[in-house]
Formats: C-alpha cells, structure tokens, sequence
C-alpha cells in the first residue's frame, strides 16, 4: 500500500534509516514529498535535490578550466571536475557539454568525473533529477523505447541533464516533459509508447 | 528549473534553416495568450498575461499630485517594470536593471505616443491631477517580456477605475468611472536568428539571438519602435516586420477587447 | 494607531467582515505556479495575495558569504507598488520589509535541514501582490509549501497565523483595519510537529492568560491551515499508482 507523505509526517514509530528521512525521538520522519511504500519500507522523492553518488552516469556543461582541470556543472549546486592528464586526447569548450561517470565525490557538491566524452550539438532538456529513473525505466525500458520511436540519440544525466541529438527532436522533447509530469502514476510506458508511434 | 534549461543555440539555428521552431510554430506565430482582468482587489485596474510560460502582472494605482510644470492641465503617465528575482535564476535582488528600464520605457513610449489616455481628462484642479502608475511585474522569464508587458498594461488601463476625490482625500466607491481609452496599442516583437527572423521569441530563442525588434501600433500608426541587443536589420527586414507588425494587430486587439466583454 | 476615528469592530458578538472570533479568513493555495522557480506557490487568503517562490541550493553569491559545512538561506519579503488600497507603494525595501525578511528568514533556517547542502544558498522570495493585514503569516504559510514543492528537506511544513485582541476579545487571523485598531497584535509561526514556536512578534497589551488563549486558538487554527497546505501539495500528484 502506498501513499502520499509530506514533510514533517511520520514514517515509522521507530528508527529506519531512510534517504530523505530523519530521526526525532527514536522515530523517522519524511523531510521530502515522497511516496511510502508500507509493504516494501521504501520512500521515493517525489521532489528532490539530487545528491551525487559514485558510478552515476551524468550529462555536464563546461563552466570553466584552469591547468587543466574543467569544472562542469551537473546542477546548481553540483559541479564535476575532469582531470586531465598528459595523455588525454580530449578537447573541452568552455560552454560545451559533456557526458562522464562519476569516479568520487569529494563532497556533497563537489564531485571527480572519469570516463569523459564531448557531446557535439544537439540540445540540453532540464528534466527534475527525481524523475530521471522513470526516464531511464525498469531494464532501461523507456528510455530503449524513446530511442527506438524518434530516431534520435539520447544521452540521460542522472543529475536531470538530458542530451539530444538528430531523429524527431520535438517528439523526444515532448515525450519528456510527459513524463517528468506524469512519472507518479502506472502505464506510464504503455501511454508514451502510444504517444511516440501516433506521432512519428 | 534551474539556469542550466539551456537549448543549445546551434540545434535552434538548425531548425530555422528548414524553417522550423520548436514545438511546431510558425516563425510569425504568437504561443498561447491568456489575459485575465481586475485580478488585484487593491489596484485601481490590473491584468495578468500569460504568454506561452511568460507571465506578467500589472497594477495600476490612481494618485493625486501636483501636475508637473511643464504640463499644468494634465495628468500622469508612468509604467515602471520589475524583473522579479521569482521569475528567473538569472534575475537578481536589487534596483531596476537595464533591462528592466528598458522594457518599462519602451512600453511607456508605445502607449503614450499612441495617446491612449486622455491625459488632459485627469486634471482635477490647478494644483491637483490624477497619476497613473502602471507597475509591470514580470513573474516568470520566458522570453518577450515586451509584448507580454504591453498586452498587460494595455488591458490593466482598460479596465481602470478612477476613484472620487473628496476633501483632499481619495474614495472608492461602487461607481468609479472607467478610465477613458482613447486607443489600443499592441506591440510584435521579433528577434533574428542567424539570418531568419521570428516573432514572440520564447526564453531559449531569445538566448540565441543576435538582434530584437519592438515595433508598437494602433493599426494606422506605428507608435513606437525599439530595436535592442547589437546585431543590426537590414531596411528591408524593417519594412517587412512592419507590415507583419500591422497585420497582427487586430488579433491582439481581440484579445484585449474580450476581457470587456467579462 | 490613533483610537480617535476608531471604528467599531466588534458588532453583536460578530467581527467586521461577519466573522466569529475564532474564524479565519477564506484560504486557497496553489502549488507549482512558477516554472522557473525551483519551487512556487500562489496563495490566497482573506484580501491577501501572495506568490512565494523557491530558488538553490545553488551557488553563493557573493562568494565569501559560502559557509562550506552547510546552506545559507537568503530571504526577500517585499510589497509589491499596486498591492495596497491606500497608496502607491515606491520601489525598493524599506524598513518594515527588511525585518520582516529577517524574521522570515529564521524560521526557514530553523526547518531546512541546511547539512544536506553545504556550500549552497537556498533563496525565498515573497511576493504580496495584494495585501489585507497578516500578509507576513501569508508569506511564510506560502513559502513553506514552495520549499515542499522544491524537494528541499525540510523537517516539517511549517504555517504561520496572527491573533490579536481587540477590547476584551481575542480574536484569530486579523484583516487590515483590526490590525490596525486592534490592542495586541501577534504574528506566529509554527511547526505543527511539535508546536515548536518558530516565529513571535508582538506588540500592543496582554495579560498571561490571554497570551495563553492566543497560543490555543493559534494551534486550533493551524490544524485548518496545515491541511490546506498540505491538500495544495498532494493535489500536484493526483492519478498516484497504488
């Protein structure tokens, strides 16, 4: 049974060690709009600020360099820094955007990026980084289908950046804004994939 | 959403090649324009437009003062803006920008040059005569803030009541006189993208272009023109948008003229 | 304020406006109305209305204000030139705005969980667009739904009402005019977790009991108002799967 929980409600009648929680007198309130999964004992942010985690894919855009270190910027609060040794064959543009792995993070805003690459053209869609694993879907189902149905390259930042390339642009726009709106409720994949082949 | 909703601006280009704008519109149509009056109980007249996400709010309030004295037997005029920090990352605290300067005097010169108030109607007496202050909150960026704005101040002064002024002090009753309107002016803006030109540029357009023009009309007369940013237009761009300008002008006046029909 | 043209605000048992002593005012909130802002909502409440809006955790400006162990919050409460009947107000902050942005500011500091986002600035801007007595309350009863929306973690979902006291009535949610007649006026804010008292202003004259009165009806009243603004948050994900 799931249901709706809002900042300040109780969770649990003891202690649970919850991202988006916290702990108050031996009991665990929600800090987020989330959605409380009774049976599993899980929370899902319905909102949220994305907090970097090692091993998370991200789309960036060049803020700045200086000896050869570029600060990228994943969010307004999270930057990325790439590295580059003597013998990285890479060239970023100030401006530019980039995708890479998360390889560290120093600290909650400030994070190491390995496994860089430039992506060239395109464009950049600010999705809420909450509704990012609804985009990527359960074994990368909607994000297969999204690519699949426009044609288009589509790079996913779990930080909320989306890149995209070629095919029918506006439809994958479109299909994303759908989704950031709707990602809460059930068929979700069923009606895009509807959306997408009306309107190829 | 965060200052990083950025649209690259080479893939905004690109479509303009094949002559295309995001979300299908055409390069000479306006998004979706909402106007709803007298939303603010305590200002004299008021109206909030919504053009596609942009979203604006204007006030006017009715102030007795001593005329200026270079015009002893009218009354006032002053549209100020403000680009509230709500309304963008990108918008500071602080007093009036550039920016914000610019789009306020611009919408002034259209309406003012276009004499749509009567401004001689506002004298009360020879130390006395009614101000109008319209002021133009911008509450969400996303790009053309000047037809947005002037839509919205246009359609807050059709709507305005003139409080009774009685014993030196100001009285609202039941039945205040409308403001009198002498005209409608409306304004198109454009803004040229690498070699194509567009009308109502949404925020990601605007971040791509290189040059905007304001032109301001009351259907037989251009009433005031604003060309912004350092690009440049050719004349033959200019009289182009001015033709274009002209044939838009009834259906903006539409819209305002709908919300006296309420 | 002068008592000289004092109106009479109390008329057979029932307040100016027809209300009971202990009745608040019509309120309406609307989560979500800006899209840029992180987070927004539009409230209504009697005369009042009130945009609030949501910005960060985002980057430090100016740099040396950064606190590296956690959020700095910033706080801007400002009236807006059409939002009184009386007069055109003139541009910038004045010295009523100012503490009124100050105290905002501190209940704000108080609920945000501000070690989730060292180094960051969280921004609250409070807009009244019209304003009819209690606009403060207004503005953080707003604001905290715009911090819910925003996905800032937050302890709790905090409101914030006035009580005043006008002869020997003690009444709740006071419009302009009995904020301005009246003979105590106390805005505050709460978090309804634990009624922990986040924000206390006042001024004007009360004996200990009433004080203790005003505090009651100020929790009464905040069950009503929570539950408002809590139906304006969950209305955002209506069609929630089971």
């Amino acid at each position: 049974m799931k249901r709706i929980i809002l900042p300040g409600e109780l969770i649990f009648n003891g202690v649970k060690r919850l991202n988006h929680t916290y702990v108050s007198n031996s009991k665990t309130y929600a800090a987020i709009v989330g959605m409380y999964d009774e049976e599993h004992g899980t929370l899902i942010p319905l909102e949220g600020v994305w907090l970097p985690n090692i091993g998370e894919n991200v789309v960036g855009v060049v803020a700045s360099e200086r000896n050869s270190v570029y600060k990228v910027m994943l969010t307004d609060f999270v930057e990325g820094l790439i590295i580059l040794d003597r013998y990285s064959r890479e060239h970023f543009s100030v401006g530019g955007v980039v995708r890479a792995t998360i390889s560290e993070v120093e600290r909650k805003n400030r994070v190491i990026l390995e496994r860089y690459g430039v992506l060239k053209g395109g464009i950049l869609l600010n999705i809420k980084p909450v509704k990012i694993p609804r985009v990527i879907g359960r074994g990368d189902t909607m994000i297969k289908q999204l690519t699949d149905l426009t044609g288009s390259q589509i790079v996913v930042g779990r930080n909320g950046l989306v890149w995209i390339n070629r095919g029918n642009v506006d439809l994958a726009i479109s299909a994303l804004i759908k989704i950031e709106n709707e990602a809460h409720t059930s068929g979700l994949t069923e009606r895009i994939k509807q959306m997408l082949e009306t309107n190829r | 959403m965060s200052s990083m909703d950025l649209i690259r601006s080479g893939y905004i280009k690109e479509l303009l090649e094949s002559g295309k704008r995001l979300e299908s519109r055409g390069i000479d149509e306006f998004r979706r324009i909402v106007i709803k009056c007298n939303t603010l109980g305590n200002a004299e007249g008021s109206a909030q437009v919504d053009v596609g996400n942009t979203k604006v709010l204007a006030g006017v309030k009715m102030v007795v003062e001593e005329p200026h004295s270079d015009t002893p037997d009218e009354g006032n005029f002053i549209v100020s803006a403000e680009l509230l920090p709500v309304a963008s990352a990108e918008y500071d605290v602080g007093p009036p920008s550039p920016s914000a300067i610019e789009l306020a005097r611009v919408i002034d010169r259209g309406i003012r040059a276009g004499n749509c108030i009567d401004l001689k109607s506002l004298s009360i007496d020879k130390e006395s005569v009614w101000s109008v202050y319209v002021d133009l909150y911008v509450l969400n960026y996303d790009g053309n803030l000047f037809d947005a704005g002037t839509l919205a101040v246009m359609s807050a002064l059709a709507h305005t009541r003139i409080p009774k002024f009685e014993n030196e002090e100001i009285v609202h009753t039941a039945d205040d006189k409308p403001l009198k309107i002498e005209n409608t002016v409306v304004s198109t803006t454009f803004c040229k993208v690498g070699d194509k030109i567009i009308l109502d540029p949404n925020g990601a357009e605007e971040s791509a272009m290189s040059t905007r023009l304001t032109i301001a009309t009351d259907g037989l007369h251009i009433r005031a023109m604003q060309k912004g940013l350092s690009g440049s237009f050719s004349i033959d761009e200019i009289n182009n948008l001015v033709d274009l300008s002209f044939s838009k002008y009834e259906e903006l006046k539409k819209q305002i003229n709908a919300t006296l029909d309420k | 304020m002068s008592h000289a043209n004092k109106p009479e605000l109390i008329i057979n048992g029932k307040r100016t406006d027809g209300r009971d002593f202990e009745e608040l005012r019509p309120l309406k909130v609307e989560a979500g109305i800006l899209k840029n802002a992180a987070g927004s909502a539009y409230l209504e409440w009697g005369n009042n209305k009130v945009l609030a809006a949501v910005y960060g955790p985002r980057e430090v400006v100016p740099k040396h204000l950064t606190d590296s162990s956690k959020a700095i919050v910033k706080c801007r409460y400002s009236m807006a030139p059409f939002s009184s009947l009386s007069e055109h107000g003139r541009s910038g902050p004045n010295r009523r705005a100012m503490e009124i942005s100050k105290v905002t500011k501190e209940v704000f500091e108080n609920v945000i969980m501000l070690n989730e986002y060292p180094g960051s600035e969280i921004d609250i801007f409070v807009e009244i667009l019209q304003g009819d007595g209690g606009t403060r309350s207004a503005g953080i009863t707003a604001a905290a739904v715009a911090l819910a929306i925003a996905g800032i973690a937050i302890r709790d979902l905090v409101y914030a009402v006035s009580a005043a006291k006008i002869g020997e009535n003690m009444i709740i949610d006071p419009n302009m005019i009995e904020d301005n007649y009246s003979d105590a006026d106390m805005p505050v804010a709460v978090s309804p977790k634990n009624n922990e008292i986040l924000l206390l202003q006042m001024d004007g004259g009360y004996t200990k009991e009433e004080l203790k009165r005003s505090f009651e009806m100020v929790f009464k009243a905040g069950k009503t108002i929570t539950e408002i603004q809590k139906e304006s948050i969950r209305k955002l994900y209506e069609g929630v799967s089971k």
